[in-house]
């Protein structure tokens, strides 16, 4: 057996068939989360649930496990248990992320190493509990990390990386892990749950183990913690230390990724980012989310049908991976921004292409970008469908025209058809 | 409104991606069948597998959709749903009436069906292979009930294993004893084997 045939085979024995919901439980268990505070939400609940039972049947010594009246209150205890020096952990879904949204702000002020999953929903109304990651987007601005996972696995691996990341004393900012509602969190695929001892070696040390960098209030040690600032105190120099933490965390994201390929041997690009088949390509997509993996599906079909297309597997929505996304428009002459997400009254389609519109913009990078928007609120996307996503891109590199039907720029994809 | 036009490409199952479609109404454990067989398969040693069930508002007796998607030799990467099995396994004789289920069976599908009597050819769609199960009266026989009526999920991928030879009564009870514990595993296997033995050609 080669090693790479040798790992396969240590990975298929050692994995089991979960849901999306469930590989985060168990991630949750790995970090050895010493606070988890809770309240139900679709399709996030079987998270927490799942984490009761592990609590309850003594899986997890130590956890603390909260219930609480309301998403705000969730926020509000994590806030406090992360504060006091705990490794913490809660998941939301779409209203309750809203809800949550005074104290989300806070969690970032305050620099707290937060982890939270998100099995991403439309927002209401109408009512929806289907993917859609507007709920992660909607809080672009808070300070905090987020990133997309496109598969079970990557469900599990994120959140063990995260830790690594936040509790880094150069970053200290929460993070958001996102995968979308009932496409991830409710359908089933072998995960990997990795040896206790493996994982403790990964992760940075327990707040009551020695080696924590974080701070923590200490009766022994008083200090005070989130007063009044006026105007002509540091209140502007902390937001700027705030950017200038988001911004350097992209370096370290990349040095965990690395770490982790090491030891457990699963690779995601270089962190922030995945290519896949951009090399050679005229034309690329970016996507991200579980959209991601099956469009790696369709590029490998369009590629058999000779077809030059490639992709860029968006990792992180914050920090925002410009290198790369100019390092990937350089390679093709027409790149889609696919948005399973919105952004109402943008001039330059859903919030992902925004960026990269921008990031793209006095860069010198002639590449065209056509804006993309798909399955929202859960609409099924199907693979003949991104097959079809990437075949208007190649059409729009042969014709160096727009598509007709754009609204405002933007291709909606997927639209049902109105008689 | 209608809905959108759902083309239907090049079959995955050509790439070696065995597509199965569960057709069941609320209550009769089809969801958690979806995901039972991608336990087994895995167990057997298919290389992957993912259960899909399409979550709406579902209600006691309501029709509701599973799928499952198999593989012996690859990474599966898509997430939607099947409109091209290649075999369907129908927990309620009077699901094959509606449009939504009839419609998907192919001329290759395979069709299991929860059935104490041979099917009238006449009102199905054309198809080569049909195997009936009477689940429903084995889960009475064996009183494998829950308050919603008998668990179907066990006796249908017990038959689904015997035609297809996907995976043994010793693979299924393996998994049953992981998921549900060595208590509960004896009736499960006894109801499994009991399906094994009286699947047939209908």
């Amino acid at each position: 057996m080669t090693e790479a045939e040798q790992r396969d085979f240590i990975q298929k024995k050692e994995s089991k068939i979960l849901k999306g919901n469930i590989a985060a439980a168990y991630a949750a268990k790995s970090a050895r989360v010493q606070v988890i505070s809770a309240y139900p939400i679709t399709p996030q609940t079987t998270v927490v649930e799942k984490l009761s039972e592990f609590v309850d049947g003594g899986l997890m010594p130590g956890t603390q496990y909260i219930k609480v009246e309301s998403e705000h209150s969730v926020m509000a205890s994590i806030v406090g248990a992360s504060i006091a020096g705990t490794r913490t952990f809660t998941a939301t879904s779409g209203q309750g992320l809203f809800y949550m949204n005074e104290m989300i702000h806070w969690a970032a002020g305050a620099r707290l190493p937060i982890v939270t999953t998100l099995a991403s929903r439309g927002p209401a109304p109408p009512w929806n509990i289907w993917a859609d990651y507007f709920d992660v987007i909607n809080a672009r601005d808070t300070g905090w990390m987020s990133a997309f996972c496109s598969t079970h696995q990557e469900i599990y691996d994120e959140i063990l990386m995260s830790y690594k990341v936040t509790e880094n004393p150069d970053v200290m900012l929460p993070k958001f892990v996102a995968y979308g509602g009932f496409v991830l969190s409710h359908t089933s695929k072998p995960v990997m749950i990795e040896e206790q001892d493996l994982v403790d070696k990964f992760l940075p040390p327990l707040p009551d183990e020695e080696g924590w960098e974080h701070i923590f209030i200490d009766p022994e040690r008083p200090m005070m913690h989130g007063n009044l600032i006026m105007p002509s105190g540091f209140y502007m120099e902390f937001r700027m230390k705030i950017h200038d933490a988001m911004v350097r965390a992209k370096e370290k994201i990349k040095k965990v990724a690395e770490e982790f390929e090491r030891m457990f041997g699963r690779s995601y690009g270089n962190g922030l980012v995945q290519e896949y088949k951009l090399d050679g390509a005229d034309v690329g997509i970016v996507i991200y989310g579980d959209l991601a993996l099956q469009m790696e599906q369709a590029v490998d079909e369009l590629r058999d049908e000779g077809y030059k297309v490639g992709m860029l597997k968006l990792r992180y929505f914050r920090p925002f991976p410009e290198e790369d996304i100019r390092k990937a428009a350089k390679k093709v002459k027409v790149l889609g921004v696919v948005d399973r997400a919105t952004a109402f009254g943008s001039p330059t389609g859903g919030p992902v292409s925004s960026e990269v519109k921008s990031t793209l913009h006095n860069s010198g990078i002639e590449t065209k970008v056509l804006p993309m928007i798909s399955g929202l609120g859960g609409r099924e996307v199907t693979l003949e469908q991104q097959k079809d996503q990437l075949k208007i891109l190649v059409k729009m590199n042969e014709t160096g025209e727009l598509p007709d039907d754009l609204l405002y720029g933007t291709l909606w994809h997927g639209k049902l058809e109105v008689e | 409104m209608k809905n959108q036009k759902r083309k239907v490409g090049k079959k995955v199952s050509e790439n070696g991606t065995i597509e199965i479609s569960f057709a069941g109404r609320g209550g009769q454990t089809a969801v958690t069948a979806s995901k039972l067989l991608a336990q087994f398969v895995y167990e057997k040693g298919f290389r992957d597998a993912i259960a899909i069930p399409i979550i709406g508002a579902e209600r006691r007796g309501a029709p509701i959709s599973a799928f499952t998607k198999i593989s012996k030799t690859q990474q599966i990467k898509t997430y939607d749903s099947v409109v091209n099995p290649d075999y369907m396994v129908v927990f309620d004789i009077s699901l094959l009436q509606i449009p939504k289920f009839k419609n998907v069976i192919k001329p290759k599908t395979t069709l299991l069906v929860n059935s104490d009597k041979a099917l009238d050819r006449d009102k199905l769609p054309q198809i080569e292979k049909i195997y009936i199960i009477d689940a429903t009266g084995i889960c009475i026989e064996h009183k494998f009930m829950l308050s919603s009526g008998p668990i179907l999920n066990i006796p249908m991928l017990s038959a689904f294993g015997k035609i297809t030879g996907f995976y043994d009564l010793n693979t299924m009870e393996k998994v049953i004893k992981e998921e549900f514990g060595d208590k509960k595993a004896d009736l499960n296997i006894e109801v499994a084997r009991a399906a094994f033995n009286s699947v047939k050609e209908g």
